[in-house]
């Protein structure tokens, strides 16, 4: 059997600060197989985003300390040398980013940008590299790519510059492709538009792709596993059929009741009491415990791992899984009120 | 019923506000190059201790109509009645009267809060601008514990504050002088999802508290939803559709409504939804299309002449006017309907073919 697309095993990026050091990414593993989206959420500073920037060697080594291991189809990415990681970039992982404009160079046209791509790889010649990048234009549903292919970063809209992003770390044809906020910045109706061609990419191109985002109605739109992160940690993973319908950790429960939607108005939503924990020292046993409404003792004192409970669904969580569902709807009555707020 | 026969007088009233912007070039002569159609000929009302929504995407004219409400901005033309005043063109202490009964929440909590200030100087401002009499200190310290922050804290500089308590100071300032109506802009949208909802419970409890009116401006359809008694979608600087939150989710009349709702946040893992993608972006207000504005990229114009090539004439050359549908209902278009047409079918035959994507 080959070895998954991605595969992070244990993963940890610990920042020197001179405040003492931050533990941004605690012990993550996750997998993505081919042909298959995984969204990986949390809100700032929960690090998705710190995780694939480990990936890609774009940490700085003065000041981060990255342990454990990102397999790309099974070869180590952290012990990449340079010249290798310069390979894999853009050749067999393409990144976009939340803001296009920052990513584009503004006095450069868009299709040399994406040709210099090309030939920085593939070495070809640059009247091929120019033909590569309007097709890769085409592919992404800009009209007239021709004419496009000429124009600035500046003359284009937020959703066509992002489309331009895409068609730059598509055109080398990467089996791997890591979206950070890709559509944050957008407007409904062109977030729509994005999610729609990275879709149709996964299944046209069978390429593998992370969604990093903040937004959990984004992710469960087109993730097939998804991956929720709190404060360096991954507290539920598993297919998104089942954690949408049945989540199993107190902080997707939170997540997903204080996220005001369209299709039902509720009268009151439901917060998450306080905020998230230092990550300089964090404190013993669950990170979540502090703000948790079901939290009991063991919760502060024992660091729950990642246990697999069926069907790939994982949580690190200490409540009995047999009685998840009656604690959500009457936590008071469950009893698990511990006292004292740390 | 809607809120304009329960109250004979609207708390706010807008008529044919619109607001273009010129557009010149040259740095000694500036010539006129053209305007920006930032908003045209809105018409709206909201009754008092009720929520108006308005949602629209960038350049539809929605914070520009929220800076003319607040008056930070003057209007081309049209007119502002507050409490059944005509406050358009009112200055001087008059306007200072009018700001007292209605104020402003802003969306970047960083940006509208003076670094230099601490958090009780800035909520303090509006009682000294005003010269309220009383116990400033103990006003501050009560603004402050009213909207969850801790009065103690009153002595701290904005960048000690996280966003979302940063947000509470401004809501806390807002507060100070206790306005009738509040006119939040994007109040949520710079914050993450467990702090929106604290926000969005705090605004609804002052709601309540002090039956206070709010005009909240969003991009964010779920947001809107959340919080809106009656909600006004903006296309391209115009009303396309006002309704109540329940129609305007389930049965919206106007396809680019269609459309929002179909791509805005639904709770997830409830049923698999189809999203209306709509081709292209929204055109630029300086030049904007014929006709309905929206016809370039509306689904719905191609199932009504049956080709996804052809939009009809009446679309193409004729503004849709805003007409009743009952119940408050209002819709800006030639084919409304309620019933779920197969718009998402629609819209995709359009994105397959590049040849009829709306210049950009």
């Amino acid at each position: 059997m080959s070895p998954p697309l991605l595969e992070i095993r244990g993963l940890s990026v610990h920042f020197r600060t001179p405040d003492g050091v931050v533990r941004a990414v605690d012990g993550l593993s996750l997998t993505l197989e081919r042909g298959h989206i995984v969204g990986v959420v949390g809100e700032s500073g929960s690090g998705k985003s710190v995780t694939f920037l480990a990936a890609m060697q774009l940490l700085d080594y003065g000041r981060a300390e990255v342990r454990g291991e990102i397999l790309l189809d099974g070869v180590d990415l952290l012990t990449a040398s340079p010249r290798e990681i310069r390979r894999i970039r853009g050749a067999r992982v393409g990144m976009i980013f939340q803001d296009p404009m920052s990513a584009l160079h503004p006095l450069f046209r868009i299709g040399d940008q994406i040709s210099e791509t090309v030939r920085a790889h593939r070495g070809i010649g640059r009247r091929e590299a120019a033909a590569r990048a309007v097709e890769a234009l085409r592919q992404v549903g800009m009209p007239n790519p021709e004419e496009r292919a000429h124009q600035y970063p500046h003359e284009l809209s937020g959703g066509m510059r992002q489309r331009v992003m895409i068609a730059m770390a598509l055109v080398l044809e990467p089996e791997l492709l890591i979206a950070d906020e890709p559509t944050t910045a957008l407007d409904t109706t062109v977030e729509a538009q994005i999610l729609e061609i990275i879709d149709e990419m996964k299944s046209r191109l069978g390429i593998g792709v992370v969604l990093v985002s903040h937004s959990l109605a984004t992710v469960s739109d087109v993730a097939d596993d998804v991956v929720v992160m709190y404060a360096g940690r991954a507290v539920e993973r598993g297919p998104c059929t089942r954690v949408f319908s049945d989540p199993q950790h107190p902080y997707t429960w939170g997540l997903l009741d204080s996220i005001p939607t369209v299709d039902a108005r509720r009268e009151r939503l439901i917060p998450i009491p306080g905020s998230p924990p230092s990550l300089i020292n964090p404190p013993a046993g669950c990170r979540f415990a502090a703000r948790c409404r079901y939290r009991f003792d063991a919760c502060m004192t024992d660091l729950p791992d990642l246990v697999e409970r069926g069907h790939g669904h994982a949580d690190a969580c200490l409540l009995d899984p047999a009685r998840r569902r009656d604690v959500r709807q009457h936590p008071v009555q469950a009893g698990l009120f511990a006292s004292g707020m740390p | 019923m809607t809120p304009h026969d329960a109250d004979p007088v609207p708390l706010l009233e807008i008529r044919g506000l619109t607001k273009r912007f010129p557009v010149t070039r040259g740095v000694v002569f500036a010539r006129h190059r053209g305007e920006i159609h930032a908003v045209e000929d809105l018409t709206l009302h909201v009754a008092r201790g009720q929520t108006l929504g308005i949602v629209g995407e960038s350049g539809s004219g929605k914070s520009t109509t929220a800076r003319m409400i607040a008056r930070l901005i003057e209007p081309t033309a049209g007119t502002i009645r507050f409490d059944g005043q005509d406050i358009t063109r009112v200055t001087g202490g008059e306007l200072r009267d009018v700001r007292r009964r209605l104020q402003m929440i802003f969306q970047d909590p960083y940006g509208s809060l003076n670094p230099r200030h601490t958090a009780g100087q800035i909520v303090a401002a509006p009682l000294r601008v005003h010269r309220i009499p009383g116990d400033t200190r103990a006003q501050v310290a009560a603004l402050l514990e009213r909207v969850g922050l801790n009065p103690e804290h009153g002595s701290r500089y904005p960048h000690e504050f996280s966003g979302g308590q940063r947000q509470r100071i401004g809501i806390a300032r807002a507060l100070a002088l206790h306005p009738e109506l509040i006119i939040c802009d994007e109040p949520v949208s710079a914050l993450d999802v467990s702090v929106q909802a604290h926000i969005l419970n705090l605004l609804g409890d002052l709601q309540r508290e002090f039956g206070i009116t709010y005009v909240v401006i969003s991009h964010d359809l779920g947001v809107i939803r959340h919080v809106s008694d009656q909600i006004a979608v903006m296309y391209l600087g115009r009303v396309v559709e006002i309704a109540d939150g329940q129609t305007v989710s389930t049965a919206p009349a106007h396809p680019y409504t269609a459309a929002l709702v179909s791509a805005a946040p639904a709770h997830p893992g409830t049923t698999s939804r189809t999203r209306i993608v709509l081709s292209g972006d929204a055109p630029s207000p300086m030049t904007p299309p014929s006709g309905c504005a929206f016809h370039p990229r509306c689904p719905k114009a191609r199932l009504v002449s049956g080709d996804p090539h052809v939009v009809p004439e009446q679309c193409r050359t004729f503004r849709p006017p805003l007409s009743d549908h009952g119940a408050g209902h209002q819709v800006a278009c030639w084919f409304p309907s309620t019933v779920r047409d197969d718009l998402v079918g629609a819209a995709r035959s359009m994105t397959t073919d590049p040849a009829i994507l709306p210049p950009v």
